[in-house]
């Protein structure tokens, strides 16, 4: 049960060179903490167990190794000579000459009060939307894997003498710099212990669960914001191109057992790729219904066990996707908006009734002529304004003909109108509608305008006939314009109740 | 146009005829009630967050998650051994399901649409939808009792209204939330059943009761006012076939389909609280015929049979009743009932149910204030206002002055008119006032203001609850007071042994003997029930005022109403001069009970407050007497920040010989 690295060198090493190679490798829960119960107010004692020397399938002529302890105590170690030890670190050898695979017990036990805090499962959720938007969440279970607690907890020890040496209270998390609307959250709401703070290259959250977790507690929460997608997100026609981290900075020195990535892409991704620095196991794309899908997004699903800090890498996902379809779901909404109205609409003109209603009918039938009436009317008054201008350009030009023929032609309209709303009388009449006699008032107020009407015509034209004075056709223009303005009023007033 | 004078907008309202100006109108009133109605509701929202209110809304959104994921019949069938343990709860069978089947059905059908809202946030924003369906059948209701301005006038005032809005708030899911909107919407159907005679309004108005019945215990009101109206009616002699028709209808098809909810079964025809609705359906059926004979007979004769058949009968119903109830088939009044009517029942006689009492009495009776307010409101208005000069007609203002015998018409109608604005101002303001200060904190989470000013929040139930929830053993058993029930239950998801259902008053008992009792006696309870963790509520530290300590009282008076625990006397909690003290002078039967430990283990060495000894409770403002003690069967397994929630863990029994 030996896995291997094979290593490859920039160049070729002859016989005799010698090169320099630096692995570092990293591993995870080899500390075990013992005892492996401790009381609140006990100190975290961890047993590294190792090998001493260097493992490799090829001889070592010379090696050390320094073991680098979080305190000066160190209760026993493993005295495989040469061997000394200084404040904070254990230096084994120089061993020499050592044959290949070999293996002898290293056991170092030491107080070690640093947080185990182990991420047991984690789910990182993006969801790509192409309207600028990447939204991010993390599901976190973890657990404090350190010496578990023995006995009770004393809430009044814990504040009083700031014991409990290896709890946890808060831990800090780095999210990208353009990182905002972050919510800290869990199953039963919001958790109200967490400070954030802007940097220049992160955001920094301050996260509190919302109790301490001392050696074998555990907890869950979500972590959730949004970044811009021009960050993350490259395309050039239909080709797109995501690059985001695979896993991002939950504490330092983050351990995290088994993690799922889900990418969830718009509605009509296609030809979806993925590049990715290290292996993760990639099961088989799923499908998403969130709002106003119809076909449904695909999802990436990507599982990756025991991952450290150096997993913070990015992937790139490709994809082909027409930015056509990204008006799918506005067209959608205006649809069935127009849809709703459509029926809104169908439904209060056209009559379902199964018996008629005479009265009702009757009513909406006086409603339509009374619409006509004033319609008849509004076109009425717009042509005396045509008068008024055709008795101004009259009285600037002194052409009767032209004056004429132009008064032919409103009285004509005039006319036409007038014998209209009479028309509609009549009807409105015989459904014995008052309006009936509203609109003869009208009728009447509007014989008298045109009266007046016929009196500045007059007057214009003995005007520019020199029949009249330039004082006296004054006197007379402002009598027939207030009569005019007064029965305007009326008319006005009286359409409006009709 | 000649001159187009004003701006756009208001020509085209004016150009429009008055039909159309009046439905516009009163769309737009409505619509705006309605979404005020709405907002008015979101404060707690805005300020905390979309989270469950209070202790009963927990249980109904973990019922309603149930039901969205399990389905109805699972729902139906759901026997839930989270609670009670050991004894289990039928759920199925003792809920009203209309407000979760509600929710389910709002959920499915979002999601249906891939509209993902989760379960969480149609729980918590059902009850101010609701409130808006509420505005909008209000209007309807007033509009057929008068007209559509009082329908408007009562519709906003509804909106607002606190009675209302006390069990209506964002996150206060509970079923009082949808049945006030199926008691008004059966009332106007009820209205419209009565005025058209109508078989098809009579069926509409039994659904929207059977709607009623499904949602909220309250429905008994319904079904005791309907025929209390038209009962009323036959009296003042107003009762006509349009009557009989409605009421047939609305009394058999409600009845049948009230009987369909297993909750309520067939207490519709056996428990006396619907007997008033079968009687008068009895005395309707009587009434017409009896009106049926008179239109076919001479009145002499007539008098004659009237006379026998009323002695024949009423002799034969009474000996029926009489006999019906000596067999049990007729189940007397329940206390519950009677406390509606008279508050200070259930004060004296059923201490569990008095709370909460006069909140569903307002709760009932603020729709109906409403619509009488906005009739009064309307009419008051409409006399005054048409008063009032038209300050555009003013040609015609002199010759108005000089017929009338009105003096200062005018300025009696705009005072009128000003007094009446200010009121309902106030009413706004006050309303709006209560809302945001009382009714909107989800005393799940507690604020209080810091000393600087700052808002400081007390999250500690929720700390308490997530650390059950992840740090104990999946089947463990929380002993609590009842109150914490729903919400353990539903946050913690673990087993409890009494909750907020409260109704099997023998087993609440026995926990109140157990809190009551001193610790080896506590012990064996405990141990009889397989609790494995204790949870209480201490405020000593913070001043929270309704915590553990001060419902203790109740522990105690209820652990000794049973015959196991006969042994715990009320007195002996007392001084000698009938004090319920926790300092030094305290009875020592107190300061040695499992409660009290639980409550102040290691509290006598916290300074809580300057210039005062060590253990000095905030809350009953004293130095507490029992400091300095050992727990032997108890460990303390959690307490949160504040010290608000303590969770004690019960040790397993010694080994042998140690």
């Amino acid at each position: 049960d030996k896995t291997s690295y094979r290593v490859t060198l920039r160049s070729a090493l002859d016989s005799g060179k010698t090169t320099v190679v630096e692995v570092e490798a990293i591993y995870s829960h080899v500390l075990r903490p013992y005892p492996s119960e401790i009381a609140q107010a006990e100190k975290q004692l961890v047993v590294l167990e190792a090998n001493l020397y260097f493992y490799s399938p090829y001889p070592t002529t010379s090696q050390t190794t320094t073991v680098v302890t979080t305190s000066s105590n160190v209760e026993s170690y493993t005295k495989t000579k040469p061997v000394s030890q200084s404040d904070t670190s254990i230096i084994y050898g120089p061993y020499e000459d050592k044959a290949a695979f070999a293996e002898a017990p290293l056991k170092v036990h030491e107080e070690n009060n640093s947080p185990f805090l182990t991420v047991t499962s984690m789910e990182r959720v993006v969801e790509v939307s192409h309207w600028g938007n990447i939204a991010v969440e993390e599901h976190i279970d973890m657990t404090h894997t350190g010496a578990s607690l023995k006995g009770s907890f004393s809430r009044f020890d814990y504040q009083r003498q700031q014991d409990g040496l290896a709890s946890i209270k808060t831990f800090k998390t780095s999210l990208p710099a353009s990182a905002r609307d972050v919510y800290y959250r869990d199953e039963i709401g919001n958790i109200s212990t967490s400070h954030m703070r802007e940097m220049d290259e992160s955001v920094e959250v301050e996260l509190r669960p919302r109790f301490p977790l001392f050696g074998g507690w555990k907890t869950r929460y979500f972590l959730g914001y949004n970044v811009p997608s021009y960050e993350y997100l490259f395309f050039k026609d239909d080709h797109y191109a995501l690059k985001m981290r695979f896993i991002d900075h939950i504490y330092d020195d983050m351990v995290v057992d088994e993690m799922q990535l889900r990418i969830i892409l718009p509605e009509g991704v296609k030809n979806i790729e993925l590049k990715i620095p290290f292996e993760v196991e990639r099961r088989g794309d799923q499908v998403h219904y969130t709002y106003l899908d119809t076909l449904g997004r695909p999802v990436v699903v990507l599982n990756k066990n025991n991952l450290v800090e150096q997993h913070i890498q990015d992937f790139e996902l490709h994809y082909t996707f027409q930015r056509l379809l990204l008006l799918q779901e506005p067209l959608l909404v205006v649809g069935a908006f127009y849809l709703l109205f459509l029926v809104v609409i169908i439904y209060v003109r056209l009559d379902f009734a199964i018996t008629k209603d005479e009265a009702k009918e009757s009513r909406m039938r006086v409603a339509g002529f009374i619409d006509e009436v004033q319609n008849a009317h509004d076109r009425r008054s717009a042509l005396y304004q045509s008068y008024d201008d055709a008795i101004n350009k009259f009285k600037s030009s002194k052409d009767a003909a032209a004056f004429t023929a132009s008064r032919k032609k409103i009285d004509v309209d005039y006319k036409q109108l007038t014998q209209q709303i009479q028309n509609i009388q009549a009807q409105l009449k015989t459904e014995g509608a008052e309006a009936s006699e509203k609109v003869a008032e009208l009728q009447r107020l509007d014989s008298l305008y045109k009266e007046q009407v016929g009196l500045a015509i007059m007057a214009a034209e003995k005007l520019v006939a020199g029949k009249m004075g330039r004082q006296q056709y004054l006197d007379a223009e402002a009598a027939t314009t207030s009569k005019c303005d007064d029965t305007y009023k009326k008319m006005e007033s009286l359409r409006a109740t009709l | 146009m000649r001159k187009s004078q004003g701006t756009w907008g208001l020509q085209w309202l004016l150009r429009m005829s008055s039909d159309k100006q009046d439905t516009l109108l009163k769309m737009v009133i409505l619509s705006v009630a309605a979404i005020l109605a709405f907002s008015t509701r979101l404060f707690s929202v805005l300020r905390f967050e979309s989270v469950i209110h209070e202790f009963d809304p927990y249980f109904n959104y973990r019922t309603t998650r149930f039901l969205a994921e399990e389905g109805f019949y699972n729902f139906h069938n759901w026997f839930d051994d989270r609670a009670w343990y050991p004894l289990g709860r039928i759920i199925g069978g003792t809920i009203y399901p209309g407000l979760m089947v509600t929710s389910a059905f709002i959920y499915h059908v979002m999601n249906y649409f891939h509209l993902t809202i989760d379960v969480r946030n149609v729980c918590v924003f059902l009850a101010p939808l609701f409130s808006s369906f509420t505005t909008i059948v209000t209007f309807f209701f007033t509009r057929e009792l008068k007209d559509a301005s009082a329908g408007l006038v009562a519709a906003a005032m509804l909106s607002i209204v606190p009675g209302y809005i006390s069990r209506s708030v964002a996150g206060s899911y509970d079923n009082e939330g949808i049945a006030i909107f199926c008691m008004l919407l059966t009332y106007t159907l009820w209205i419209k059943a009565v005025k058209t005679g109508s078989i098809f309004w009579g069926s509409l108005c039994s659904l929207a009761y059977f709607y009623m019945v499904s949602s909220w215990g309250g429905y008994v009101f319904l079904i005791n006012l309907i025929p209390l109206h038209v009962l009323m009616l036959m009296f003042t002699g107003r009762f006509s076939h349009r009557i009989y028709v409605a009421y047939s209808t609305v009394y058999c098809l409600g009845t049948i389909l009230s009987m369909q909810i297993s909750f309520v079964g067939f207490q519709p025809v056996q428990s006396s609280e619907h007997m008033a609705a079968l009687g008068v359906f009895g005395l309707c059926q009587i009434h017409a015929f009896v009106d049926y004979l008179r239109s076919k007979m001479s009145s002499d004769h007539f008098n004659i049979l009237f006379r026998s058949l009323v002695l024949l009968v009423g002799s034969i119903a009474f000996g029926a009743a009489a006999v019906a109830t000596a067999l049990g088939k007729i189940a007397p009044w329940t206390g519950r009932f009677y406390s509606l009517l008279d508050p200070s029942y259930a004060k004296n006689n059923i201490p569990i149910i008095a709370s909460g009492v006069m909140v569903r009495l307002m709760l009932v009776l603020a729709p109906v204030m409403c619509v009488l307010g906005g009739i009064g409101m309307s009419a008051v208005l409409t006399t005054y206002m048409k008063n009032l000069d038209n300050p555009l007609k003013k040609e015609k203002k002199s010759t108005k002055k000089i017929e009338s015998n009105y003096p200062l018409k005018n300025e009696i109608a705009t005072c009128v008119v000003i007094m009446m604005t200010a009121f309902l101002m106030f009413y706004t303001y006050h309303c709006t006032w209560v809302t945001s200060e009382a009714y909107s904190s989800p005393s799940i989470v507690l604020s209080a203001r810091g000393g600087d000013g700052s808002r400081i929040i007390f999250d500690d139930f929720r700390e308490a609850y997530y650390w059950l929830r992840h740090n104990t053993p999946e089947d463990a058993k929380v002993m609590s007071w009842w109150d914490y029930g729903y919400q353990i239950t539903a946050m913690a998801n673990r087993t409890i042994l009494v909750d907020n259902n409260t109704w099997n008053n023998t087993h609440i008992s026995r926990v109140g003997q157990a809190m009551a009792s001193p610790e080896e006696k506590a012990y064996e309870i405990m141990r009889e029930l397989d609790v494995g963790y204790v949870l209480v509520i201490f405020g000593g530290l913070t001043g929270y005022s309704s915590d553990d300590i001060n419902k203790f009282l109740w522990m105690v008076r209820i652990g000794g109403s049973t015959d196991r625990g006969s042994h715990i006397k009320e007195w002996d909690y007392y001084t000698p001069q009938g004090e319920f003290r926790v300092d030094k002078e305290g009875s020592p039967t107190l300061l040695n009970c499992l409660m009290y430990k639980m409550c102040y283990y290691r509290f006598g060495s916290v300074y809580t407050e300057g210039g005062k000894p060590t253990g000095y409770d905030r809350v009953r403002n004293t130095e507490i007497g029992n400091k300095d003690f050992e727990l032997d069967v108890l460990e303390e397994a959690y307490t949160t920040e504040h010290w608000l929630v303590r969770i004690y863990k019960v040790k397993d029994l010694d080994n042998r010989g140690a």
